[in-house]
């Protein structure tokens, strides 16, 4: 038995892996995921096989609505917005270009009237080759011109319709995207820390997307389409009511058969949208971690994870595929079916002599015109839905709480001191039971402890990142969490390992905590404190060369320098280092010890401490165990009690 | 006829098909014709030939009971309303009735096969990428940057689809305009000769616009992907900019770039809608020119009224068949550039040659690397300390036969200003760089590896034998998303008392009690949500229960608490007894367990022995250990050196539960 054997920490449960049994399968190989009965079968009668067709098609539908109620009710993520918090939303932003939206309706409305004014023209002349006019031979050239000139302006008001509603799209996405990148930005720091980033991405990246696609071209879509098809309508009826029928027997057809398709459309694509991205998932692990699959022997399990996802995106296919083909079984009656019906009342009203010829030809070209539209507004409504689905999911990332309420109270001086602190992830399991402890402005702290005793909580307290459940920690006198963010920044800051370099200048990625007041001397001094100018001004463009993804790259210990200097620039006079995830890596910050010193000189510095040294250098330790300090003292002390602390010193320097 | 999903056999990878399915699985590797992008396109359409056939045929009759619908109009006006026949008019109406249910058939036929050939297309992509980069394994990263190869099987996956899906309506659009143009000169050869030559100058006269159109929509994409490149870098560094500041800085950037992408995208639209009204306006014309010349016609007693009223349904029905032929060039030029993209990842290939002559690895071999001077007794517990980690993390990779270097990937992306002859200029020396690249590999991989087991050099091993029987885990190991079951044991072999066995080892069971659903629980995607000590335990516990002959660990408690890693070094020596085990750490907690501890100074083996030994005797390695930093000249001398090795320390990055 070695020294170290000795140092099961009291205290530390001991865990005894609840439910191991009842969990652990013996053949993990056998995870299917799409159930074997929607594989398609091509055998049997007709019947049989529509019958099974139908059964697959509402198992499909089932796995699609269980993903679109996953993603509006994320799990861990964010939360999501009602639909009337995105309609109240595009109302405010409408309502803001009132001028845009009357020039385009009036441009649209008139472009159309353009439209319906030609087939007329046209109509006419036909009538006028039927009944014989003699006039015609001579007017003819007269007329057409006249259709030409028509012609001519609907060109030009539907090149001024395009643009406006090109013009008021962008714009509408522009301030769109913008507000949701400022609510981001506005997250409260403890959901920033929390929680992880990746169904934030998902929202950036994706939704946005989505949202642009409706806003840039469903949105204006909608409104020009909706006024040309109302008043073809109304030019169908000018021009014979009787030959109106058979439009409006399509339009009612198309109605329904619409309304079904959209019903389910949204959760189908969701799926589809969501199998993809699974695919894409899988596919970015297996390539980044390509090295760890060859190291392990996993080539054949990780191809076997892109097959079964495949398999379920396959299955999502289907199910909208038939949806469409639901769809495309009536609408082409819907779109085509008028014109016979033109032939059979034409026939019937011509020979009553209720309609000429003329009127049933200009039936005929207004049924053909609206056949673009109509096709164009079902494919608006499918986008919009999406669109709609994307923006709940953006606007919901404004509707987590604020967490921190300034109460007016200004520090006294720098002092830091946690009282009774108790804190809990879960309710009913607090993490910490009543800790206080009292910084000396200027000192050095380590807390050491086991994982999960609370060390790191404890830090993020300290820091202000959360408020605590009971007690309060204050820094000369205010509440921490009473502070406001900007300020706070400039009191204590959390140190962690952020190899994240932004997209900018060197400059941008420094000045962070005051970026409208900093100069350029005091970036120049903040490089040289971390030891950094000099391969700074090395660079071509000094501190305004651009870094980041796709610029100039930094190795990681000048990312590693960046950061440090962004602390130097902030400036506050308490420091909270977490070793676990702090920019001591242990690979790096051998080359960065006296980066590191220079910014640590004359602060408060609260580490919690992975490695003994650290430890022993502070001017004292907390050792935390199961949510309380066990022991707290300098290293000496510590020592002569001969508790935890001392065991594990002793284990590391034998 | 191949109905999707595809099953793709490729690169050794088999298919696995999840269902029992009458289909039968493909046996034999299907080997992509990589020659060039054209013949790439080429192998790739043919994959699916039936497919393509089935899909040509249906879009042959649906656009062909489309094109027949204008002349039955005119037939029936003529012959039945004209006539007041309404029997006659009734017939013709039966007749269109007929033709538009056979377009209803063959519009869903066509469009459930168009579909298929779609995603086959997309999953055939995907499941080729996913095998290449898996058979390739390190080697591929260090040619291609992984973003590149991603963006193969995201994107032009779906370009083969466009492609394939366009071919067949061309197919289509070029009968319909042969039937037409049979139809329209048996009408009036004078107004047939008008239509036929109105059409394709109707599409073609949009084509002045169509460049500068082109070019801003790719304005526009290259300006929204870096907009949304702003989005993920603000996201990626929310910590940050809310804990220490930046937003106003990050956000301006933000509406900056947003506003930029909104002019670019202005300005594609305004082209966009000269276009479309350039269309209105021709489409227009072409109605009156019909009209003035058929109303002549129809005067002279060479034409009926009905006939007119087809010409105006042709006029309008043309346009459509010559847009898809326009269409189609488009897409089969974009298909070309995405064949291009995936020849530069498909076309690579591993370095290892497949020896004929290998020699069985040794069991209990002594290991010995050249380089270093380093050697591990079989059996025993070898510690590597060195004043810089990435010595010994280049140590690791030997041993393991991992090929390292520090070049960077060679992109394939080109300055989007570069045109013509200059871009071409640019390809070709991003070829000829990675073909070098490859080349270099190819000769590191194939001569003498410099690592001995047994006395017996590495390259001499069969690679695949080799990986099974030593197991190199380093700092860039990668969590998969799975169950906690899948990400600890996941090739199935382990028993749940091995499991626990190693979760013990590994100090992990809090991660365990962490995941709701015991052992199958869910872990996300690079165990996103765990802390870098959870994930580093998990990792750990991973090497562990695969039970390797030789295990080689680089930090594997650098994310690790003292107390815990106190624990996890005990355990380790105890459960790793008797086979052969290196780790490379500076810490004394696992240095105490050695069996034996070898010192590394500037990648050079300087001292051995038992870590109390070395701690009495060697100033130089008491420094390093205990103080890390301090008093170590090398980081003094050379503090940023050869960064670009340093492996990122995939354990240590952010998300704290």
């Amino acid at each position: 038995m070695t020294a170290t054997d000795n140092l099961v920490i009291e205290g530390l449960a001991v865990t005894t892996l609840v439910d191991s049994a009842e969990t652990w399968l013996d053949h993990t190989g056998d995870d299917t995921r799409v159930d074997p009965s929607l594989d398609t079968d091509h055998r049997g009668a007709a019947v049989e096989r529509l019958t099974a067709w139908r059964a697959r098609h509402r198992m499909r539908r089932q796995l699609a609505e269980a993903v679109l109620a996953r993603q509006r009710n994320p799990e861990r993520g964010l939360p999501v917005a009602s639909n009337e918090r995105v309609f109240a939303f595009l109302r405010t932003l409408v309502a803001s270009r009132r001028r845009t939206i009357i020039a385009l309706i009036t441009f649209s409305l008139l472009a159309a009237v353009a439209g319906l004014i030609v087939p007329r023209i046209l109509g006419g002349v036909v009538d006028r080759v039927t009944g014989g006019d003699p006039t015609l031979a001579s007017s003819l050239n007269g007329i057409c011109l006249a259709a030409a000139g028509v012609v001519l302006v609907q060109g030009v008001l539907t090149y001024l319709t395009r643009l406006i509603t090109t013009v008021f799209g962008q714009d509408l996405l522009s301030s769109a995207r913008e507000e949701v990148v400022r609510t981001v930005l506005r997250l409260p720091l403890s959901r920033v820390e929390t929680a992880g980033t990746g169904d934030l991405v998902t929202r950036v990246t994706r939704d946005v997307s989505a949202m642009a696609s409706a806003a840039q071209w469903a949105l204006p879509q909608f409104v020009t389409t909706v006024g040309l098809v109302g008043l073809t309508l109304v030019a169908l009826f000018l021009n014979s009511p009787l030959l109106t029928i058979p439009t409006l027997l399509g339009m009612a057809l198309l109605f329904f058969t619409v309304r079904t398709y959209l019903k389910h459309a949204l959760a189908g694509y969701i799926a589809e949208g969501d199998s993809y991205s699974t695919i894409n998932s899988t596919l970015t692990e297996s390539v980044e971690g390509a090295r760890t699959a060859e190291a392990l022997g996993l080539q054949r399990q990780r191809a076997r994870q892109t097959d079964l996802d495949v398999e379920v995106s396959a299955q999502t296919e289907r199910y909208t595929m038939s949806l469409r083909n639901l769809m495309f079984l009536t609408m082409d009656y819907a779109f085509q079916g008028p014109l016979i019906l033109v032939v059979v009342l034409g026939a019937v009203g011509y020979t009553q002599g209720w309609v000429t010829l003329g009127q049933v030809t200009v039936a005929a070209l207004y049924l053909q015109q609206l056949i673009g539209p109509m096709d164009v507004l079902v494919q608006t409504l499918d986008r919009a839905q999406v669109g709609m689905a994307s923006t709940t999911r953006l606007l919901g990332i404004a509707e987590v709480p604020q967490d921190r309420t300034p109460s007016g109270e200004e520090p006294r001086d720098s002092h830091l001191v946690g009282r009774d602190l108790r804190f809990a992830y879960r309710e009913g399991h607090d993490v910490l039971h009543g800790v206080d402890l009292d910084l000396v402005p200027g000192e050095r702290l380590a807390i050491v402890g086991p994982s999960g005793s609370g060390k790191s909580t404890l830090g993020r307290l300290l820091a202000g990142i959360n408020g605590p459940r009971t007690g309060e920690v204050t820094v000369g006198g205010a509440s921490l969490m009473g502070l406001p963010l900007d300020r706070l920044r400039t009191e204590v800051a959390l140190v962690t390992q952020e190899h994240h370099v932004f997209v900018g200048t060197i400059r941008d990625n420094i000045v962070l905590a005051r970026e409208t007041t900093a100069t350029e001397d005091e970036v120049r001094e903040a490089l040289a404190a971390v030891d950094a100018l000099e391969w700074v001004e090395r660079m071509p463009l000094g501190i305004t060369t651009k870094v980041g993804s796709g610029n100039t790259r930094l190795t990681p210990a000048q990312a590693q320098q960046v950061a440090l200097a962004r602390l130097v620039i902030a400036d506050p006079h308490t420091l909270v280092l977490d070793e676990a995830t702090s920019l001591i890596d242990p690979q790096t910050a051998r080359h960065l010890e006296g980066s590191m010193s220079s910014l640590l000189t004359g602060r408060t510095v609260v580490a919690i401490a992975h490695r003994l040294h650290t430890a022993h250098d502070a001017d004292r330790i907390a050792v935390v165990i199961d949510g309380n300090i066990a022991e707290l003292g300098s290293h000496d002390e510590l020592m002569a009690l001969d508790g935890e602390y001392a065991k594990l010193w002793r284990a590391w320097t034998s | 006829m191949e109905t999707f999903p595809p099953r793709i056999h490729a690169y050794g990878l088999p298919s696995v098909a999840a269902n029992p399915t009458p289909r039968p699985l493909p046996t034999a590797d299907e080997r992509p014709d990589v020659r060039s992008p054209l013949r790439f396109l080429l192998w790739f359409l043919g994959r699916q030939w039936k497919i393509l056939v089935l899909s040509a045929l249906s879009s042959v009759l649906w656009f062909g009971s489309s094109a027949i619908t204008p002349w039955m109009f005119g037939r029936a006006v003529d012959t039945g309303i004209g006539q007041r026949d309404l029997p006659a008019a009734l017939g013709w109406a039966g007749w269109m009735l007929l033709a538009v249910s056979i377009g209803v058939f063959f519009g869903v036929f066509g469009h459930t096969i168009v579909v298929a050939g779609w995603v086959v297309s997309i999953y055939r992509t995907v499941g080729l990428i996913s095998r290449r980069a898996l058979s390739m394994g390190h080697v591929l990263p260090r040619r291609t940057p992984t973003g590149e190869v991603l963006s193969v099987a995201g994107g032009d996956a779906d370009t083969f689809g466009a492609t394939q899906e366009v071919l067949t309506r061309a197919i289509g659009a070029v009968s319909a305009f042969i039937f037409v143009t049979v139809l329209v000169l048996g009408e009036s050869p004078k107004l047939g000769l008008v239509v036929l030559v109105a059409a394709p100058l109707l599409v073609g006269a949009a084509a002045p616009f169509l460049r500068p159109l082109q070019a801003a929509r790719t304005k526009e994409r290259t300006r929204s992907s870096e907009l949304t490149g702003m989005a993920t870098d603000i996201v990626a560094g929310l910590r940050i900019l809310r804990g220490i500041g930046g937003e106003k800085t990050f956000g301006d950037n933000y509406v900056r770039q947003s506003q930029h992408v909104r002019r670019a995208g202005v300005e594609a639209g305004a082209w966009q809608s000269a276009v479309d009204a350039l269309a209105t306006l021709l489409g227009g014309l072409l109605l009156v020119l019909l009209t003035w010349l058929g109303v002549r016609e129809v005067l002279a007693g060479a034409l009926s009224v009905g006939q007119l009223i087809s010409f105006f349904g042709y006029a309008v029905y043309l346009v459509w068949p010559v847009y898809t032929m326009y269409e189609f060039v488009q897409k089969w030029v974009q298909g070309l550039v995405a064949a291009k993209k995936t020849v530069v990842v498909l076309g690579q290939s591993a370095p290892w040659k497949a020896g004929t002559d290998t020699v069985e690895l040794p069991r209990d071999a002594v290991i010995k690397d050249e380089q270093s001077t380093f050697l591990a007794q079989p059996g025993q517990l070898t510690v590597v300390v060195s004043s810089l980690p990435d010595d010994s993390a280049a140590l690791a990779d030997r041993i393991g036969r991992y090929l390292t270097g520090s070049e960077d990937p060679v992109s394939h992306e080109i300055d989007e200003n570069l045109k013509g002859r200059a871009a071409k200029r640019a390809r070709a020396e991003k070829a000829a760089e990675l073909a070098a690249l490859a080349q270099a590999d190819e000769e590191r991989a194939n001569r003498p590896w410099g690592v001995t087991y047994d006395g017996i050099d590495v390259s001499r091993f069969d690679l695949a034998e080799f990986r099974r029987r030593v197991l190199v885990s380093d700092t860039s190991a990668m969590i998969f998303a799975g169950t906690l079951q899948q990400l600890v044991d996941p090739l199935g072999r382990a028993t749940r008392e091995q499991a626990e066995e190693a979760l013990r080892v590994a100090s992990a069971e809090d991660v365990y009690d962490l995941v709701p659903g015991g052992w199958q629980g869910r872990i996300d995607e690079r165990g996103r949500g765990l802390s870098g000590g959870q994930r580093q335990r998990l990792v750990l516990a991973r090497a562990l229960l695969a039970d390797p002959e030789v295990l080689v660990m680089v930090e594997p408690t650098s994310a690790v608490d003292a107390h815990t890693e106190a624990r996890i070094a005990t355990r380790l020596a105890e459960a790793r007894r008797g086979r052969t085990t290196i780790i490379t750490t500076v810490s004394p907690l696992v240095l105490h367990v050695a069996d034996e501890v070898v010192f590394m100074v500037d990648g050079v083996c300087v001292e051995r022995g038992t870590h109390h030994d070395l701690m009495q005797h060697s100033p130089a390695y008491r420094s390093v250990v205990e103080r890390g930093i301090d008093d170590d000249p090398a980081a003094i001398e050379h503090p940023l050196r050869d960064h670009a090795l340093l492996p990122t320390p995939s354990g240590a990055v952010q998300d704290h539960s």
